[in-house]
């Protein structure tokens, strides 16, 4: 008993900064040179631009004035890359040309996805590294495969009623499975909340499609297919406009209430604990704002975008650190495929929870 | 020369870290921690961060040990600056503004199609034999149905077909038409790879009285398989799909959106330069055949006819900004140019 009560005590936490100090103009001459030079070389310097890219945030990032580290080499990643290249194209290629073997090839694809998002998770994870410890993953093959193939079936045979329980473990095998060092993070996640916020995007669905509907009804007085073809090119766009509107808005609730249950119910035991407050209105003023910026500038704002949504990421988020934090030992050992975090990477699967 | 940098030195592999002095002195390095040298290296035993604008240097040790220097913009003449030296350039950067969307537009609308037109062409028969035969089986099974017109009505168009083919000296082997009911597809004709032709129900009744207008339709499907349209376009949207995942690797979603809406404007341009080269390859055989191009126009004109009495197409959609998003050229514009080579 008195063991235990003195180890209790002798953890203190203390708040300690989240920073981004990233700018948006010294990030644009970045992006738009490393561009350059990925087309010029014809992509293969596009290896050597996503290291210094993720270098670029990863450092700028500071939890206790000590930045991350994004340790990848361009060497490993252009692998990678290559082999995801040289596979979507056989794909791509079997699948167009010979079609009913390209249906065997996609079955194949079935069982090749959980272990491509393993590894591209742990890819991730021991790439990054804080205070010179590295984070890591222990996600099996077996679970990711239950998780992200069988899960996602029940999900769709429930008629989608499952389906906020299955983000919820999807969440969860990425979240319980991530260690940072030796010490792993808990997570105390409630399938509740994603019923919560499953509940909210719903119902903002249903007002903002019966308002758009209003809406047209009262701007060409009827709901005749005929009336739509009166509809000038300002009229189409405005629509389109309104519709892009309510995307983003059902994105940023989910985001928003996701992203703080996340936050406050994972910890490192003992070693650091983690709050998020962001909240959905000025979230969503920001992914809107971005994506205009975007249109509008021809793709030019995209650094600009970047940076500030990191900035805000950082901003919302505070941290408790314990006196512990100083003596973490990293365990993992040498590690060098990339192959499955490119290939994530080439069929755009993304599967951060947070 | 004898450089001085401030900064964090993390023992290796652990977290603990302390405030350092880096001293680098020809090959020799030493860490000070308050005056006291608390590691004495050279330069043959760590590796110095390659430098990016606004990241720390890092500098990793043989041992696992690390050090972060405390300003952003601290640099060593060990490390690589080359590349930051451009990132930070104004010159270079304006440089990069200017030829980044005329290399984009260079590599995808001039550069990429040439390669792949003539790529295409030395693909081996069986390939485009194999996706003809795949593609058809697997309409057959899903969305084809037995053709509802009388046999005599189809016996005609498909004898009509076979003389057209012989007078073209084209393989009768090859370009095998077939007579399907379709709901999805409606009025319509298309061509797989290998030759083989299907035109539907539909179109055959809307267009029964008017023979040569059929052929025209016809005429403009073999345009498609002698011009390896299907390959162009399989082969093209991979080699976007590869150049921008390449040169946009780590885009965000919504630029991501943006970057693949410009790609499939793109891809429909091309579908309609080569709904084009089919025209004109139909109008050059109507005219081998003795028959007016003008045939080709009444076509057009019973699929306009057909769409104003259905009207869930309105003539209108294909105006205005919806015209970038349509995988065909303007029918009336293809009417007139029929009428024009007539002349």
């Amino acid at each position: 008993m008195d063991v235990d009560h003195t180890s209790k005590a002798e953890v203190q936490f203390n708040k300690v900064p989240v920073e981004f100090s990233g700018k948006g103009t010294e990030f644009f001459g970045i992006w738009i040179v490393n561009v350059l030079l990925s087309i010029v070389t014809l992509g293969i310097y596009s290896a050597w631009a996503t290291v210094r890219t993720k270098s670029y945030f990863y450092g700028n990032t500071k939890l206790d004035s000590h930045a991350f580290s994004y340790l990848a080499k361009p060497l490993q990643i252009l692998k990678g890359r290559l082999m995801a290249i040289a596979f979507f194209v056989a794909y791509s290629l079997v699948t167009s040309f010979f079609p009913i073997a390209g249906l065997f090839f996609s079955i194949a694809l079935v069982f090749l996805f959980p272990w491509i998002i393993v590894q591209g998770l742990r890819f991730d994870s021991r790439m990054t590294s804080y205070r010179n410890v590295r984070f890591n993953f222990h996600g099996t093959y077996g679970k990711a495969f239950v998780t992200f193939i069988l899960l996602p079936i029940v999900g769709m045979l429930t008629v989608y009623l499952a389906m906020p329980w299955v983000m919820k473990k999807m969440n969860e095998f990425v979240l319980s499975n991530t260690s940072y060092g030796e010490q792993r993070l808990s997570t105390y996640i409630e399938t509740k909340q994603y019923y919560l916020a499953a509940l909210m995007v719903l119902v903002v669905t249903v007002i903002g499609v019966a308002a758009i509907i209003a809406i047209v009804f009262a701007a060409v007085g009827g709901l005749d297919p005929a009336a739509f073809v009166g509809l000038s090119t300002a009229a189409q766009i405005a629509g389109g406009l309104v519709y892009f509107a309510l995307i983003f808005l059902v994105s940023a609730i989910f985001k928003v209430k996701i992203r703080n249950h996340v936050f406050n119910s994972s910890e490192f035991e003992d070693l650091a604990k983690f709050r998020s407050n962001m909240s959905v209105l000025p979230y969503f003023m920001l992914i809107s704002t971005n994506f205009l910026a975007i249109i509008c500038s021809l793709g030019l704002a995209y650094p600009w975008a970047a940076i500030r949504t990191a900035r805000y990421f950082a901003n919302s988020t505070q941290a408790k650190i314990s006196n512990k934090a100083d003596a973490i030992i990293d365990t993992n050992g040498d590690h060098k495929s990339s192959f499955g975090d490119e290939a994530a990477d080439a069929f755009d699967i993304g599967v951060s929870a947070i | 020369m004898k450089q001085q940098l401030s900064g964090t030195y993390y023992f290796p592999k652990t977290s603990r870290a302390q405030s350092v002095e880096l001293l680098v002195n020809g090959e020799v390095v030493n860490l000070y921690q308050n005056h006291k040298c608390i590691m004495a290296t050279n330069t043959s035993q760590l590796s110095v961060s390659s430098a990016i604008p606004g990241v720390a240097l890092e500098v990793e040790f043989l041992d696992g040990g690390k050090f972060i220097a405390a300003n952003s913009s601290d640099r060593l003449s060990l490390a690589n600056g080359k590349i930051e030296r451009l990132e930070k350039s104004v010159k270079w950067v304006l440089a990069s503004v200017l030829m980044v969307p005329l290399l984009i537009w260079f590599g995808i609308a001039v550069l990429m199609p040439k390669l792949v037109t003539e790529s295409v062409k030395h693909l081996p028969d069986v390939v485009a034999q194999e996706m003809g035969e795949q593609t058809f089986y697997a309409l057959k099974k899903s969305i084809l149905d037995p053709s509802e017109v009388a046999k005599a009505d189809r016996e005609k168009v498909i004898s009509q077909w076979q003389q057209a083919l012989d007078q073209l000296g084209l393989s009768k082997d090859k370009f095998t038409l077939h007579i399907f009911k379709s709901d999805f597809f409606g009025a319509n004709a298309f061509a797989l790879p290998d030759g083989t032709v299907v035109i539907t129900d539909d179109l055959l009744i809307s267009l029964q009285d008017k023979p040569d207008a059929i052929l025209a339709i016809l005429l403009h499907e073999i345009g498609h398989v002698q011009r390896q349209h299907s390959m162009r376009i399989v082969a093209q949207s991979i080699s976007n799909s590869i150049i921008i995942a390449v040169v946009f690797g780590d885009l965000e979603t919504v630029a991501e959106l943006l970057v693949g809406t410009g790609a499939a404007l793109v891809q429909n341009a091309f579908s309609r330069d080569m709904e084009r080269e089919a025209d004109n390859y139909a109008f050059e055989k109507l005219h081998e055949l003795g028959i007016p191009a003008t045939a080709f126009a009444d076509a057009m004109q019973g699929f306009l006819d057909l769409n104003q009495a259905h009207a869930d197409q309105p003539e209108t959609e294909k105006k205005g900004l919806m015209r970038y998003l349509a995988t065909h050229p303007d029918i009336e514009d293809r009417i007139e140019r029929a009428n024009q080579y007539g002349q």
